[in-house]
């Protein structure tokens, strides 16, 4: 009998065993493969086997029976087992480390991805720069530094660590666990804004995406700081605890507010991105310091009065986004219609003549009788929104108003927080958004409370702007070798509370907030101006707590820019000087406007009808 | 079936097995195979098609022993002095058998179109390309041109690499069909492998992960991050050719060859690890 050879037993045994693994793991393969299509757009698309249910879509132009998955979430589309297939996955699509190959990607949005990606939005150059200008560590307002390297800094400066616990949660760099609860759970980096909250709770439900950005993706970051966002809908956020008149609201994430006058353009359903250009909030591919800068929608370019270089025809606007967004829109400007423009030459893409609408989207005619001239075009509700233009009445040709912004006396209120405390405790734990992790030490921000009201005057540039308490503060900075940190510094602002009615006369020619004083009382009698503040500083006493500058100063007080400042002393006697005459002529139209140093010489020197005895300073300029 | 080998030649006629093992799965891979979608279609062997994963995994480990078993017996013949007796011409002609068991695995990998075997593709074009005068019609000969995607690789892959391999071999062995020995063992190697360990396709973002090429070749690899581009094709030619000198030199000239042979294989060894060594870095 031949003996079975040993080798041969071996190599049938090992085969044995190899196939009875094959067919164990051929059971596996099988039951985890799914049964739903693998194409989508043309392509072989696996994820869709077991991704298959309706609500995994996101719908619109990005629905996953069109696109797939791949191309937003990375991964291996082609894959039938879920590790592998999973490999790579990018969960928050649009986040900027990945995007280049997801919303980024060749074919897709490059061009905007690459332009986000310099958008003080991703850099938050101004927000880093100001910080630590303020808190003693550079020698002005002006920066390069931004979140990515603020982030990865293995020895963070006290303001850079402040920044990194209190502010990098708020920008387009973060991911969702390591991320300001104000955006979190919403998306990154492009999802930021396009991805919309989920409407659903089903836990696999894909959270839609669309090129509208409703306004609610803006008030998670801007309804911090500057408030812009809370303000324009009417919300002022209040200190727990702090009496609201008609009680406090609570806001989206727990915060307590009071009812105040909203915008006007949101009373008309305008939304945030109706105005805000593509380049305002996605950036022109510069990295810009100073959000300023960046923004290039005024409010000269819709209700004018518009110069000749901000209007021209549609067949000179050279911007292939704005014409991109009008394809999206599927509407069609014609060759010799007017496009108004926004600063650098930006195009207001959403704004045209009314004549040129078709009838059936002229908005309807005002109280007046007359159908405005302009119109937009609302992003979000697609409704023409009319434009009135700004009329050219006393009101707006007055020769003392040259310099005034349109904001300074249309901005009804705007948030002020004058006594903020900021300290670091050793002992205490904080989230640092550079570790994405707990660590030790923690800043604290106190303050009494929250206040809103007319906003102060500033100068920016050449400009008469509003402004608020930027950065009234004292910082204790913590240990080692940290001097406090004590600064009086307001910003200017567009505070998105306008109104159609503007302000008083009185509240800027009268008003020691408008001029920078602070809260406290006027005297405006026959020796001077005088102002007693209602909380006095302590040095020195006669400034009070909340006030930015003193009365006529010999110097005015620095802003949080290098071109920001409060009035000056001859700025304030001029604003001030025409109080006195307030509560008889209440008119901009009135004939004493006119020329108005004329006619306070008419008046000192007794050629005028006026039986007023005026005090001899309004004469001073 | 023909005669058993002599014992000295086990290797040599088990390579043969392999190379049996390695095209008849070949060519059940075949109608699965695209090469306009080649990552798709590799998962889909590897994932979607019933059994497919285990053909597959044959195919790879019998080209894997093809390859051993190729460079065992090439060990062998050196080492026991057997090499006079091979007719130089059919030596010289059996050296080709080393490089184009690799250039075989090499398409195989380049086939499986995933990032790991695009990278490999654009390093392969440009170390064909480094070869002087006849360097980029070298690589459209064997890769296409430009832009060409898998075709012309999956071309020569099932034609050329089959074709040559066995024809060189019915030389050397003279026979055309491993005995049933060989047969049998490389066919039971080969599926007990295949069984146990399954060949993966590697990632499909080449942005996501570290690419790496084939086993068998990362001392090349790692030669060609720090030595020049020509690297890639001047150490395999120099092999080659220290290989198919054996059958000329003898003496000092031979134990010459004999120590660049084991230069290359230690610099080869060397590379792999310290590519291995940095990456785990």
């Amino acid at each position: 009998m031949t003996r079975f050879p040993r080798p041969l037993a071996v190599l049938l045994v090992a085969a044995g065993v190899g196939l009875g693994t094959a067919w164990v793991r051929e059971a596996r393969r099988d039951d985890a493969t799914g049964r739903g299509p693998d194409r989508a757009g043309g392509r072989t698309e696996r994820c869709l086997t077991c991704h298959d249910r309706p609500d995994e879509s996101p719908g619109g132009a990005h629905a996953a029976e069109a696109i797939g998955c791949e191309p937003c979430h990375l991964g291996n589309p082609w894959a039938f087992d879920k590790e592998r297939a999973h490999a790579g996955l990018e969960r928050e699509p649009g986040v900027l480390d990945t995007v280049g190959r997801t919303c980024g990607r060749e074919g897709c949005h490059a061009r905007e991805a690459g332009r986000v990606a310099t958008s003080l939005m991703a850099t938050g150059r101004g927000l880093i720069a100001v910080d630590r200008w303020v808190l003693g560590e550079t020698p002005g307002p002006d920066g390069t530094e931004d979140f990515a390297a603020l982030l990865a800094t293995p020895r963070p400066t006290p303001a850079q660590d402040h920044l990194r616990r209190l502010c990098a949660g708020c920008h387009l760099q973060t991911r969702g666990d390591n991320r300001d609860d104000a955006v979190r759970g919403i998306g990154s980096g492009c999802g930021s804004c396009h991805a919309t909250r989920k409407a659903s709770l089903t836990i696999r439900a894909h959270v839609p995406v669309d090129a509208k950005v409703p306004d609610d993706r803006c008030l998670g970051c801007h309804s911090r700081s500057g408030r812009i966002s809370l303000s324009y809908a009417g919300l002022a956020e209040l200190k727990a605890g702090q009496d609201a008149p008609g009680g406090a609201v609570r806001l989206f994430d727990g915060r307590p507010a009071a009812r105040a006058p909203a915008d006007v353009h949101h009373e008309r359903g305008v939304g945030c991105t109706d105005c805000h250009l593509h380049t305002d909030v996605m950036g022109d591919g510069i990295a810009h310091a100073h959000q300023e800068q960046q923004v290039a929608i005024t409010c000269e370019a819709c209700h004018g009065p518009v110069q000749e270089q901000d209007e021209r025809p549609w067949a000179t606007v050279d911007d292939p986004i704005t014409r991109d967004l009008l394809r999206m829109r599927a509407t069609v400007r014609t060759p010799l219609e007017p496009a108004r423009l926004g600063s650098r030459g930006v195009p207001v893409w959403n704004a045209r003549p009314t004549v040129d609408l078709p009838i059936e989207a002229r908005p309807a005619a005002g109280a007046d009788g007359r159908t405005a001239p302009w119109a937009i075009q609302g992003e979000t509700d697609g409704r023409e929104h009319p434009v009135r233009q700004t009329p050219a009445d006393p009101d707006h040709r007055l020769a003392g108003h040259r310099r005034l912004s349109c904001s300074s006396c249309h901005s009804a209120w705007a948030p002020t927080c004058t006594s903020c405390h900021t300290r670091f405790a050793p002992e205490g734990r904080q989230w640092d958004f550079g570790l994405g992790a707990v660590a030790d030490g923690e800043w604290v921000e106190e303050s009494e409370r929250f206040g809103w009201g007319p906003p102060t005057l500033a100068v920016q540039g050449d400009r008469i702007v509003p402004a608020i308490p930027g950065m009234v503060l004292t910082a204790d900075l913590g240990p080692p070798n940290h001097a406090p940190v004590s600064r009086r510094l307001y910003a200017a602002i567009d505070p998105h509370t306008t109104r159609k009615e503007s302000r008083s006369c009185a509240s800027c020619h009268a008003s020691s907030t408008a001029l920078g004083l602070g809260t406290g009382t006027l005297d405006l009698g026959d020796d001077g101006p005088r102002f007693t503040p209602a909380e006095p500083r302590s040095d020195p006493p006669a400034d009070a707590r909340d006030g930015w500058v003193s009365l006529v100063p010999e110097a005015p007080a620095p802003g949080t820019r290098t071109d920001v400042r409060s009035l000056d002393a001859p700025e304030q006697r001029r604003t001030l000087r025409v109080a006195p005459c307030l509560p008889c002529h209440t008119k901009s139209a009135d004939a004493i406007y006119r020329d108005f140093d004329r006619s306070v010489r008419a008046l000192l020197d007794g050629g005028s009808r006026c039986t007023f005895e005026a005090p001899r300073w309004i004469g001073a300029r | 079936m023909g005669e058993r080998p002599a014992d000295g030649h086990r290797y040599g006629a088990l390579s043969l097995g392999f190379l049996a093992v390695t095209v008849l799965s070949g060519v059940a891979l075949v109608p699965l195979y695209r090469p306009e979608e080649a990552h798709a279609a590799v998962e889909a062997i590897q994932g979607g098609i019933p059994g497919a994963w285990l053909v597959r995994a044959v195919h790879a480990f019998g080209a894997l022993g093809f390859l051993l078993s190729t460079v065992i017996h090439l060990a062998q013949v050196v080492v026991r002095g057997d090499v006079a007796r091979v007719p130089v011409g059919v030596w010289w002609r059996s050296t080709l058998l080393l490089p184009i068991a690799y250039a075989g695995m090499l398409t195989g990998f380049l086939l499986r179109g995933d990032a790991e075997a695009l990278a490999a593709m654009a390093v392969g074009r440009g170390v064909l390309g480094s070869v002087p005068w006849i360097g980029e019609g070298l690589a459209t000969l064997l890769l296409g041109p430009q832009g060409a995607g898998l075709g012309p690789v999956a071309l020569h892959h099932a034609g050329t690499l089959t074709v040559l391999p066995w024809l060189l071999s019915i030389e050397h062995g003279r026979r055309a069909w491993p005995d049933l020995r060989s047969w049998v063992t490389a066919l039971l190697a080969s599926i007990a492998i295949g069984g146990i360990v399954p060949v993966t396709p590697g990632p499909a973002d080449g942005a996501a992960a570290r690419l790496l090429g084939p086993w068998y070749l990362l001392g090349l690899q790692g030669m060609l991050l720090d030595l020049p581009v020509a690297t890639g094709w001047i150490v395999p030619a120099a092999a080659v050719l220290g290989v198919g000198m054996l059958a000329h030199a003898r003496g000092r000239a031979r134990t010459a060859v004999m120590t660049v042979l084991a230069g290359v294989v230690a610099a080869w060894v060397g590379w792999t690890v310290r590519l291995l060594v940095a990456g785990a870095g």
